[in-house]
């Protein structure tokens, strides 16, 4: 993820010492070896040896010549260390289990070692397989994890905690989830078999390392606080949250000095040993920046402290949520919620990012007036938007100088000038004559309102006729005698034309704040924060959102996500055309977190609400008449997610499906949000709300009637959705099975009915998200996917589901289900 | 010998036997008696009589260590200041060495190691001034300068003084210290009526403790308790010799940019603000729950207007200026104006009649920018977060209740003044029309006869220009009395004007009840015209006609480019006519006026051109509406009927299209305003130095701070 540049060089071949400094083991196979001796002295090396010998062998005869070639496909590989770690995969596996670990686990891995030895003996003829499969280019990250979890074999477990390494980065941390559930939850195999990884990872990565142990903290949190168990997630958060796992050797560098060709694919050597003046330049340049005392935030250059500006930011957005909730009013919570964040502005920008974006970047600026407070019972969720600056790399990048607020006043002019009709490449040139602004003078000479510019829309501009430019620009008669008329009704036409132009905004509610900000268009919010930004003239400048929880468990909510993103990709590689969002999510703590928010949405509570029409005239009114083809496509947007959020409402059994849970793009899409009940849980836990999906007549209307042409493709795309996740199963119930494992409270669980190792394992079912309520949760889970199903049958079902839904709704009568409406308009 | 010659002979300090730390006060009467003798004998001036004052020999010869015992003594402030008054200019020549001697011998002690020195040092030197200035009132400052430092040593003098109060600033020391010190430099500031004849003041330019002054206000805990004298200190020193000269503090002030710093002045403007607010508030609820309401009951409402001008609260000058002057010269200052701080009004803190103690801010610290550390506000539900233009417009609502006597009259025009500045302020104008910063103002409505008072309580959350815009409109409505406030008007309307221009270049469609704003134009115009005779005596009623009718002339002419809704159109037509008869009126006034030959021709003539839109409006829907009402057959036609006859009739009507309605004239203090800020500065000074109090600093307080000498 960007880490390229300075990404440790992995193994090499033996001869070849890599330059990497002592310390980055964690990248460097070779390094650990000579240098761990002393500690690894406790393991066996006949042992790792014996328990992979039949492995190199098989591998190195079948494979080895074509090795490289063969599998993976290394080349696409993003990430620099993902081509060496391929080989690294094959020469090495059993000693790279020990790459990362330290004198207190040391003792523990050696009984560990017996005990694979042992059962490897047993399941050689099995594993000669089970390895060609590791080794096939079939076998995907999905596969690694549920071996991961499936497996009893120590070996097996290590490989694969090896075999990491050999994926991309990205695709790992989707099963980030898994992966420290695993670890925080199941035997010490995995656990040991995981933590290398996780430990090189964090390395690599702030981003990373606040994930992990947000994420651990998260999933610890259930525990009983005795259990050894916990304590070993813990330690591991801690070691993360220590700052001990920093990469020792990288030197603070500027993007600017780094010329934009040394990110290619290798990392350069040149970037490892970036001389110390480089660095020491850098710093006598930022601290010859005129720095005021409101700002002495000059960091301490050689140490720079990775995560504590970040949990300090998250904690005092987290402080807010709380103080929020105190307050009786929304009114009261928004205008508060803008003070605080106005106080929090003087401390930025910072080294603290926003974990949700998928980018680099240095939070610069809260527009604080921009922010929100949702709606919400008793909590006092709120969303804000961050500006941020882009940048190649967090760790290296510094921390970008602060722009006085009133300094926009200056570049606005600067900006506004030549906004229409020139290319992109001159506006980014005309971005550097921005004046430095440092220079009062430069700031002092602009007169303000006199070189207002206005921005137009425009629409304006180019459509209005002669006689309306003056009436935007006074002119001066003295240029012209004759004096100018006007016809009053031409001003009150431009009156109403304009407005009627202006895309339907929603009135503001004093009862629900969220609808205005949430219905203005993303781009048109971005452009007036950026226009109003001290940091908008910067070309790195960019605009995040993030809606911040407080008192809310997310963990289910990521869950939801990670189904959620699976069954996307699932369909997009079936070729299915159903359309889901899935939003981001990150987890906190167990009863705090940040969503990511879908931006062009409003719930259609909201929609509802604001417009008082139905819903097919809304979409009449926002997209245009039938025939239109805006109309059309925001038709066809909304059979199709619907059609998606359907499937996954039946799948994950998503409870509590009223309308203010319900969003609604500018595009036509719906998108469902709130995943608090899903699987075994509903709302009061009463088991009502037993229709499959929400399917409201106003829905079919919009979808043109129950005989419409869209209402049939509707079903037709709900049966190949289902049909394609079916074909996947696996890869979806994975996600939610190893998520289940926590506390051993209900360890008397039945098994169930599927195939042996699982549930040999999973004896542990109960974790405490509510969602695993119940023993059979799971088997459930696998029912829905009606594998047996012929698929005359599977189109039945669907038929009879969507029959099911649409008449609990329209007559209230229930087919064999009870049905409970919860609230729907 | 000479020590006892120092007791009897009264000097200002307290006869002890010093060094030992034991200090006597002086027995009144022996004070009495020594003054006396010092003031008869002539002859004796030279020995016994004037004591160390009037002596021509240097007590200190003798001692060595003299003035060292002599700072720790406690200073009789009284005794000084009235000897020194009492001494007519002669004699004063005749000690002038002595002065000078121990006004150079104060500034030595101030780089003193112990603190008691220090304090009384600076007593001595307040006292010094003052007593010397309130004896040459007339004398030029010159002389003064001579009088208590020499004109040889004063450069070097002040300088030393300078640097000593600069330091004494800025260290770590007592914060009484630093309050003595503040005390000083109001005292030295205020010395004369007319600051810009205070010519000691040009070395407080040359050395300037700006610096000192920003220190403080940028540390919470200085600011807490020094802010409002370092603020008030600020504004003066702006203030001397403005217009003349190239004041330094100007120069800086106008760069500063620091956000600590400016913030921290803001806070402690709001707070003083808001101290007013509540002190306001509280007088009037006392008069309401009193026997006031039972006595409305009886008497009726008439009693009403009456009953509050009863409520006066010392307005604050001082701080209200340091707005000014931080809003017009620094264009930073304009955002702290939308920092966010807990309602100060709401906060419990001791009622102090003395502006010169500012509450404790609480929860307005700014945080401090290292590291981010939570964010502490007072978590206190009830809190209303605020800022320092609301806190600013509910205090201009107060003042401008009531202009009748000059203090308000003064304050009333530098909030408007301070209004334009800001209306003109591209950054202001911006977060005034922010549409997600909704705030709910509650600005003081006077009481009339003819409306109730608004409830408070359902106000809506609006963005703040409505509340600027409220401001105006109720100024606009409640003073329209026979001490006509011109010069109010015209700022409150040129204020209205600026906003639309905004509104209009950044099409911004605030959605107000313009209608309010309307129907206060009209009647205003229709106010002058029927008090023509009396009004036009003492001033150009047309320049104010000629800014209503452009307002209008604004509305009907670029309406489509800031208002909000089309129907808002047809009501600002539905309103022209309605009240046409005004319009009749004016029209008919001024062209009298610009057909004869008189005083007012050309400015009639102006206004007679200007209505030329509002004439074509009225005279082309009138007749429509009369013979819609005749072919329907209505007598009275309801607002709706009308409104359809405007919405049918748009299109016939030809308007003209006006120049420079959209552009107006910067505010300048340099040449109009200069004298109404000099005539400002003498009251304020004034009143400031009758504030000052050295007893508020007791001796007792100082004593038992620094109770241990070495």
């Amino acid at each position: 993820m960007g880490d390229t540049v300075v990404a440790p060089a992995p193994l090499k071949p033996a001869s070849e010492s890599t330059p990497g400094p002592p310390g980055n083991n964690g990248g460097s196979l070779l390094s650990v070896i000579t240098e761990g001796v002393g500690e690894l002295s406790v393991i066996d090396p006949e042992v790792a040896q014996k328990a992979c010998q039949e492995v190199l062998q098989k591998v190195k005869l079948s494979h080895g010549g074509v090795a490289s070639s063969d599998r993976g496909t290394p080349l696409e590989l993003v990430n620099g260390d993902g081509v060496d770690g391929e080989i690294r995969c094959l020469d090495d596996p059993p000693t790279g289990i020990r790459e990362e670990d330290d004198e207190t686990e040391a003792t523990v891995a050696s009984g560990t070692a017996k005990g694979a030895r042992r059962r490897r003996q047993n399941n050689s003829a099995k594993q000669s397989w089970l390895l060609r499969l590791f080794e096939s280019k079939l076998f995907d990250i999905s596969m690694a994890i549920s071996y991961l979890y499936n497996s009893k074999e120590p070996g097996v477990q290590a490989y694969i905690g090896n075999r990491l390494f050999c994926f991309r980065n990205e695709d790992v941390d989707f099963y980030l989830p898994q992966l420290l559930n695993m670890y925080v939850h199941m035997d010490e195999d995995v656990g040991d078999a995981i933590k290398p990884y996780i430990v090189h990872r964090c390395r690599q990565s702030v981003d990373f390392s606040l994930q992990c142990a947000l994420l651990l903290g998260a999933y610890s949190s259930d525990m009983h606080i005795s259990t050894q168990r916990h304590s070993r997630g813990t330690k591991l958060r801690r070691l993360i949250l220590s700052d001990e796992l920093k990469p020792a050797h990288r030197k603070r560098e500027l993007p600017s000095l780094s010329p934009a060709p040394d990110t290619g694919l290798s990392p350069s050597k040149r970037t490892h040993q970036r001389s110390k003046s480089d660095a020491t330049a850098s710093i006598s340049l930022s601290s010859s920046l005129k720095r005021t005392a409101s700002n002495p935030k000059v960091e301490s250059e050689d140490e720079p402290v990775r995560l504590a500006p970040e949990r300090e930011f998250i904690k005092s957005l987290m402080a807010i949520g709380k103080r929020l909730a105190t307050l009786p009013t929304k009114e009261q919570k928004t205008q508060r919620l803008i003070s605080e964040l106005s106080l929090l502005n003087h401390k930025l920008p910072a080294r603290v990012w926003l974990p949700t974006a998928g980018f680099d970047h240095h939070v610069v600026r809260v527009p604080h007036t921009q922010a929100v407070v949702l709606n919400s019972k008793d909590k006092a969720p709120y969303l804000i938007y961050v500006e941020v600056l882009e940048c190649e790399n967090f760790d290296t990048t510094s921390v970008p100088a602060r722009i006085p607020e009133n300094r926009i006043r200056s570049t606005r002019s600067v900006e506004n000038l030549p906004e229409c009709g020139i290319s992109h490449e001159q506006r980014a040139g005309s971005f550097s004559t921005v004046p430095n602004y440092d220079n009062d003078d430069e700031a002092w000479s602009v007169d303000d309102i006199g070189e207002l510019q206005v921005e137009l829309p425009e629409m304006h501009t180019n459509s209005c006729d002669n006689i309306s430019q003056f009436s935007v620009d006074s002119i001066t008669s003295q240029e012209s005698k004759e004096p100018v008329f006007i016809a009053a009704g031409d001003i009150r036409r431009r009156l109403s034309e304009q407005l009627a132009h202006t895309p339907t905004a929603f009135k503001r509610d004093p009862e629900d704040p969220s609808a205005v900000a949430l219905k203005e268009p993303w781009q048109e919010k971005v452009r007036r924060i950026r226009e109003g930004s001290p940091y908008g003239h910067l070309p790195n400048w960019r605009l995040l959102s993030v809606i911040v929880k407080c008192g809310d468990d997310l963990r289910q909510e990521l869950l939801a996500f990670q189904v959620l993103k699976q069954l996307q990709s699932i369909w997009e590689q079936e070729r299915v055309p159903l359309w889901i969002k899935p939003y981001k999510i990150l987890v906190i703590s167990a009863d705090s977190g940040m969503i990511e928010p879908v931006v062009n949405a409003v719930s259609i509570h909201q929609v509802k609400k604001q417009s008082q029409l139905s819903l097919l005239d809304y979409f009449l009114q926002e997209h245009g008449s039938y025939t239109t083809e805006a109309f059309l496509s925001a038709q066809r947007n909304f059979v199709q997610s619907c059609a998606g959020y359907c499937l996954v409402c039946y799948l994950l059994q998503v409870k509590d499906r009223h309308n203010g849970n319900i969003l609604l793009d500018a595009e036509g899409h719906i998108i469902h949000i709130d995943f608090g009940f899903i699987l075994s849980s509903s709302p009061r836990n009463l088991g009502f709300e037993t229709s499959a999906f929400k399917l409201t007549t106003e829905f079919v209307d919009v979808m043109g009637g129950l005989d419409g042409d869209m209402f049939n493709y509707y079903k037709m795309l709900m049966l190949q959705g289902l049909i394609a996740a079916r074909k996947h199963m696996d890869k979806v119930v994975q996600i939610v099975e190893i998520m289940q494992q926590g506390c051993r409270r209900c360890s008397g669980a039945s098994p169930a009915t599927a195939s042996g190792p699982v549930m040999t394992v999973a004896q542990v079912i109960c974790s405490q998200l509510p969602c695993f309520h119940g023993s059979s949760t799971i088997r459930n889970l696998k029912e829905r996917f009606h594998m047996s199903m012929t698929e005359e049958q599977l189109q039945l079902l669907v038929e009879q589901m969507v029959d099911g839904s649409m008449r609990s709704i329209t007559t209230k009568l229930y087919d064999g289900f009870q049905y409970l409406t919860n609230g729907i308009m | 010998m000479k020590r006892r010659a120092l007791g009897p002979c009264g000097t200002p300090w307290a006869r002890g036997r010093v060094g030992r730390g034991r200090e006597y006060r002086r027995e009144p009467g022996a004070a009495e008696a020594s003054v006396a003798s010092g003031a008869s004998g002539p002859g004796n001036g030279a020995g016994g009589g004037g004591g160390a004052w009037g002596s021509t020999e240097d007590p200190s010869k003798c001692s060595p260590r003299f003035w060292e015992e002599l700072f720790l003594m406690k200073v009789n402030l009284e005794y000084l200041e009235g000897k020194l008054e009492s001494l007519d200019g002669e004699e004063l020549m005749k000690i002038k060495d002595n002065i000078n001697c121990l006004f150079q011998h104060c500034i030595q002690a101030l780089g003193e190691e112990h603190p008691i020195r220090v304090v009384n040092a600076l007593q001595t030197l307040c006292a010094l001034i003052r007593g010397v200035h309130q004896k040459n009132k007339s004398t030029s400052g010159f002389d003064i300068i001579n009088m208590l430092m020499g004109f040889d040593k004063a450069e070097l003098c002040m300088k030393n003084l300078m640097e000593s109060l600069d330091s004494l600033l800025c260290a770590e020391g007592s914060e009484s210290l630093k309050s003595l010190c503040l005390k000083l430099l109001l005292c030295l500031v205020t010395v004369t009526d007319n600051i810009s004849q205070n010519t000691i003041l040009e070395y407080v330019m040359i050395n300037s403790i700006f610096e000192a002054i920003l220190q403080i206000l940028s540390h919470p805990p200085s600011r807490r308790e020094h802010g409002y004298d370092a603020v008030v200190l600020l504004a003066l020193l702006v203030n001397y010799r403005k217009y003349e000269s190239v004041n330094p503090y100007i120069v800086k002030l106008s760069i500063v940019d620091d956000e600590a710093t400016l913030n921290g002045m803001g806070l402690v403007i709001a707070q003083a603000l808001s101290e007013y607010n509540r002190q306001y508030k509280d007088k009037e609820e006392e008069h309401q729950s009193g026997f006031f309401s039972a006595l409305t009951n009886m008497v009726g409402s008439m009693f009403i207007a009456d009953a509050h001008e009863k409520i006066s609260v010392q307005t604050n000058e001082a701080i209200l200026l340091a707005l000014y002057e931080a809003v017009h010269l620094n264009r930073n200052f304009i955002t702290v104006l939308a920092q966010s701080h807990p309602e100060m009004g709401l906060v419990t803190t001791p009622v102090s009649p003395a502006p010169t103690a500012p509450a404790t801010p609480l929860g307005t610290t700014p945080p401090s920018s290292d590291v981010i550390s939570s964010v502490e506000l007072p978590l206190d539900a009830d809190v209303q977060t605020s800022n320092l233009l609301i806190t600013f417009l509910k205090y201009s609502s107060i003042v401008m209740q009531d202009t009748k006597d000059e203090h308000r009259l003064h304050s009333g025009k530098l909030c408007l003044i301070i209004l334009t500045c800001i209306a003109e302020d591209q950054y202001a104008n911006a977060f005034l029309h922010d549409d997600n910063m909704n705030f709910r103002v509650n600005l003081h409505r006077m009481p009339m006869r003819h409306r109730k008072k608004a409830a408070d309580k359902n106000l809506p959350c609006r963005p703040l220009v409505c509340a600027v815009l409220d401001l105006m409109v109720e100024f606009i409505v409640t003073h329209m009395m026979k001490e006509f406030p011109m010069d109010l008007y015209v700022r409150c309307i040129q204020v209205v004007h600026k906003l639309l221009c905004y509104q209009k270049k950044c099409r911004v469609r605030l959605h107000y009840t313009w209608r309010e704003l309307w129907s206060a134009l009209i009647n205003l115009l229709k106010f002058l015209m029927s008090n023509e005779t009396v009004l036009l005596a003492k001033h150009n009623i047309f320049t104010l006609a000629l800014m209503i009718v452009n307002l209008f002339n604004m509305f009907i002419t670029y309406g489509d480019t800031f208002l909000p809704t089309p129907s808002s159109y047809d009501e600002l037509y539905y309103e022209i006519i309605r009240m046409h008869q005004s319009f009749d009126n004016l029209y008919s006034m001024v062209l009298r006026l610009s057909t004869n030959a008189g005083q007012w021709k050309e400015a009639a003539s102006k206004v007679t051109h200007a209505l030329v839109n509002i004439r074509a409006i009225i005279n082309h829907f009138n007749p429509k509406i009369e013979s819609y009402a005749a072919v329907n057959h209505i007598s009275q036609l309801s607002e709706e009927q009308v409104l359809e006859v405007v919405r049918a009739n748009y299109d016939t009507l030809t308007l003209k299209l006006q120049d420079g309605l959209d552009q107006y004239e910067r505010y300048s203090e340099q040449h109009k305003e200069a004298a109404f800020f000099k005539e400002l500065v003498r009251s304020i000074s004034t009143n400031v130095r009758r504030n000052l109090a050295f007893h508020t600093l007791s001796q007792e307080v100082l004593l038992k701070e620094f109770s241990t000498i070495s």
